[in-house]
C-alpha cells in the first residue's frame, strides 16, 4: 500500500493520505475552512519535506474551496467584486510571499518562520474565537439574552479613497482594506499553505462589517484565487508541487468536505465554532511548542540551493 | 584529533589484472585478487519503490593460507549539503546562519568481514577514504562565505576548529535517514574463498550512479580492488511527472490547479445529484 512520491521522494502509505485528505476535508466542511493549517502539520509529521508538504496541499485547498464556492454561488451568497479586489490583492501578497518562503529557506529560517506564524496567528484567532463562543454558550445556558452588537464600522474606512459600491456586501467603502487583507492572506498562503479563511473570515465580519450571509462564500472565492496563484508559483519558482501527493489528499477531501457540510447543520453555531476555536488554538500551539523544546539533534540539514 | 580530510584514494589495482580475467581463475594461482557483480546494476525507482536490496557478490582468489578481509564500500552521488545549527537565545531555538559542505556523497555504506579498525590502520583506512570516519567531504582550507540569491552561506573549513562538530553532524544526520551505514559483519564468506554483502538503498536514496570498491586487504595492507557502478534511475510515470515538474514546471502549476478545480467541480456535482 505504498506509493512512492516523485517531487517528495518519500514513500508514503497512500490509504493514510487519502484518508487524512478525507479527515481535513470533513473539518473544513463542518466549519466552513480550507483546513490547510491542519494538513500542513500532518503531512510533515508523516515524514514530508516541509516546503512540499506547504505546496502541495494548497491544491487540496483550491478544491476543497471549489466546491463550497459552487454551493454558495447557487444560493447567491458570493459578492464576486469584494472577493475580485481581494484576489487581486492575494495575488499580490503569494508573489511577495512565495519569494519571501524561498529566501527564508535560503536562509535556514523558513522553519523559524513557519512555527511562529501558526503560534501567533492560530494562537490568537483560537483564544478569541473560544472566548467569544464560549461566552454565549454560557450566556445561553443561564438563558440571558446577547446585548445588543455595535452595528458602526471603524471610521477609518471611510476616510479612505477609491470608494467602490458592494452592493451584495451592503457596503460602500474605499477598496484598500479589502486589497489590503487580500495581500495579507496572499503572503499567508505562501508561507503556511494555508488559504487563510480563519483570519479572512473574522476580518470581515468584525472590521468591513459585510454582510455574514455572503462572508464565507465570498471568502472562499478569493481564497480559491490566492492558493490557485500559489500552487503555480511553487510549482514554478520551487518545483515543490507534488501532483501525485496533492491528488490523493483531494480524493479524500471532497468527499470529507461534502460530508462535512451535511454534518454541520446537526451543531448549534455556537458549539462548532468553540470546537474550532480549540482545534486551531491547539495546533498553533502544537507548532509553537518547537520553538521552546530543546531540538533531539541541534543540527539539521537545511534545503539545498540545487533543489531551491 | 586528525583534521586532514583523507586524500582522494590511489588507483591501486590488483596485480597482474590486466593479464587474468575473471573467467580465467585457474591460471591465477600464486596472485591475489578479488572479483564481484551485483545482482542488480540498475535500481528502477518507480511509483511502488520502497528502497532496493542488492546483493553484491563476489570471489577472492588466494593461493595462500594467509587470512584475508574483504571490505566493501558503495558511494552514491556527491552533492553539497547545507546545515544549521540550533542555538538557544532567550529561551528560544533559532536557527543559525547556514553552513555549506561542498561535496558529500549522497549515499555511504561499508560492509566488511571484521570492523574496519581491526582489518588496517587508521592511516590506511583514511588514505583510501574507506569508513565513515574516512569518508571524503569536500571543505576548502580556508573559510569563506558565498552569496547566492542574496543569502550567504559560510563555507565550511576544514581547518576551523568546529569542522569536526559540523562533520560528525553531517554523518551522525544521515545515518539516521539510513543514507549511511557501517556494517561491520556485513559480508559474509558462504563458502571458501565465495563472499556476498547486501546494499541496503533507502526510499530516500538520491538518483544518480552509485561507485561500489570491493577492497581486499591482507595483514592490513589493500591487496586488491574490484569496481562496480550502480545507476538507481526513476522510471516510468515518476520519471514523467518529475522531468515534467522540473522541465515545464508553470505549466505543471497550471495543470495541477486545474486538476484541483475539476475535482471540487466534479465532486459538487456528484453530490448534489446524490
Amino acid at each position: 500500500m505504498e506509493i512512492y512520491l516523485p517531487i517528495a521522494e518519500v514513500s508514503v502509505n497512500w490509504p493514510l493520505l487519502v484518508l487524512l485528505g478525507a479527515l481535513v476535508g470533513f473539518v473544513s466542511g463542518l466549519f466552513g475552512i480550507g483546513g490547510g493549517f491542519l494538513m500542513a502539520p500532518v503531512l510533515v509529521f508523516l515524514g514530508i519535506p516541509p516546503t512540499v508538504a506547504v505546496a502541495s496541499q494548497a491544491s487540496h485547498v483550491v478544491a476543497s474551496s471549489t466546491s463550497g464556492v459552487i454551493r454558495y454561488t447557487g444560493q447567491g451568497a458570493v459578492d464576486f467584486r469584494m472577493g475580485g479586489i481581494m484576489a487581486a490583492g492575494g495575488a499580490v501578497g503569494a508573489i511577495g510571499g512565495v519569494e519571501l518562503f524561498r529566501y527564508l529557506r535560503l536562509l535556514g529560517q523558513a522553519d523559524l518562520v513557519v512555527a511562529l506564524s501558526y503560534l501567533i496567528f492560530l494562537g490568537a484567532i483560537g483564544l478569541l474565537m473560544l472566548q467569544e463562543s464560549l461566552t454565549e454558550i454560557l450566556r445561553r445556558h443561564r438563558g440571558e439574552i446577547a446585548p445588543h452588537k455595535e452595528r458602526r464600522r471603524p471610521l477609518w474606512l471611510y476616510g479612505l479613497p477609491w470608494k467602490v459600491r458592494f452592493p451584495k456586501s451592503g457596503l460602500y467603502i474605499s477598496a484598500i482594506p479589502p486589497f489590503g487583507l487580500g495581500v495579507f492572506a496572499g503572503v499567508l498562503s505562501a508561507i503556511m499553505g494555508v488559504g487563510g479563511g480563519f483570519i479572512l473570515v473574522p476580518a470581515m465580519l468584525y472590521a468591513l462589517r459585510m454582510k455574514a450571509g455572503v462572508v464565507v462564500g465570498t471568502s472562499l472565492f478569493q481564497i480559491i484565487i490566492t492558493t490557485a496563484i500559489t500552487t503555480i508559483l511553487q510549482a514554478g519558482r520551487n518545483q515543490t508541487v507534488d501532483i501525485v501527493l496533492s491528488s490523493l489528499l483531494l480524493v479524500g477531501g471532497v468527499v470529507g468536505a461534502q460530508l462535512g457540510a451535511r454534518y454541520a447543520g446537526r451543531f448549534r453555531a455556537d458549539v462548532l465554532r468553540a470546537a474550532l476555536g480549540l482545534l486551531i488554538l491547539f495546533v498553533g500551539i502544537q507548532m509553537g511548542l518547537d520553538l521552546f523544546v530543546r531540538p533531539s539533534d541541534i543540527f539539521l540539514l537545511a534545503p539545498g540551493v540545487s533543489d531551491g | 584529533m586528525i583534521q586532514a580530510p583523507p586524500p582522494p584514494p590511489p588507483a591501486i589495482a590488483a596485480p597482474l589484472l590486466a593479464e587474468s580475467g575473471p573467467e580465467m581463475s585457474v591460471g591465477t594461482q600464486g596472485e591475489l585478487r578479488v572479483a564481484a557483480a551485483l545482482t542488480d546494476a540498475r535500481v528502477q525507482v518507480d511509483s511502488s519503490f520502497q528502497g532496493a536490496s542488492i546483493v553484491l557478490y563476489g570471489a577472492v582468489f588466494n593461493p595462500t593460507d594467509d587470512p584475508t578481509d574483504v571490505v566493501v564500500v558503495v558511494r552514491g552521488p556527491d552533492a553539497p549539503i547545507r546545515l544549521v545549527k540550533k542555538t538557544r537565545n532567550l529561551g528560544v531555538w533559532l536557527n543559525s546562519r547556514p553552513v555549506l559542505f561542498e561535496g558529500a556523497p549522497g549515499f555511504y555504506m561499508t560492509a566488511s568481514t571484521r570492523p574496519l579498525p581491526d582489518i588496517a590502520g587508521f592511516g590506511q583506512l583514511r588514505r583510501l577514504g574507506v569508513g565513515v570516519d574516512h569518508l571524503r567531504i569536500d571543505a576548502p582550507e580556508e573559510s569563506r562565505t558565498v552569496t547566492r540569491y542574496g543569502v550567504r552561506d559560510v563555507v565550511i573549513s576544514r581547518l576551523g576548529e568546529d569542522y569536526l562538530d559540523w562533520r560528525r553532524a553531517v554523518i551522525r544526520l544521515k545515518e539516521a535517514a539510513a543514507l549511511y551505514d557501517t556494517d561491520p559483519n556485513g559480508v559474509r564468506f558462504v563458502d571458501r574463498g565465495l563472499f556476498r554483502a547486501q546494499v541496503e538503498l533507502p526510499a530516500t536514496a538520491p538518483t544518480g550512479e552509485y561507485h561500489a570498491e570491493v577492497w581486499l586487504f591482507r595483514d592490513g595492507e589493500p591487496a586488491g580492488v574490484s569496481n562496480l557502478t550502480l545507476t538507481v534511475e526513476k522510471v516510468g510515470f515518476e520519471r514523467d511527472i518529475y522531468e515534467l515538474a522540473h522541465r515545464r514546471p508553470w505549466s505543471y502549476g497550471v495543470l495541477c490547479v486545474l486538476l484541483a478545480g475539476g475535482m471540487g467541480y466534479l465532486a459538487s456535482r456528484v453530490f448534489r445529484r446524490s
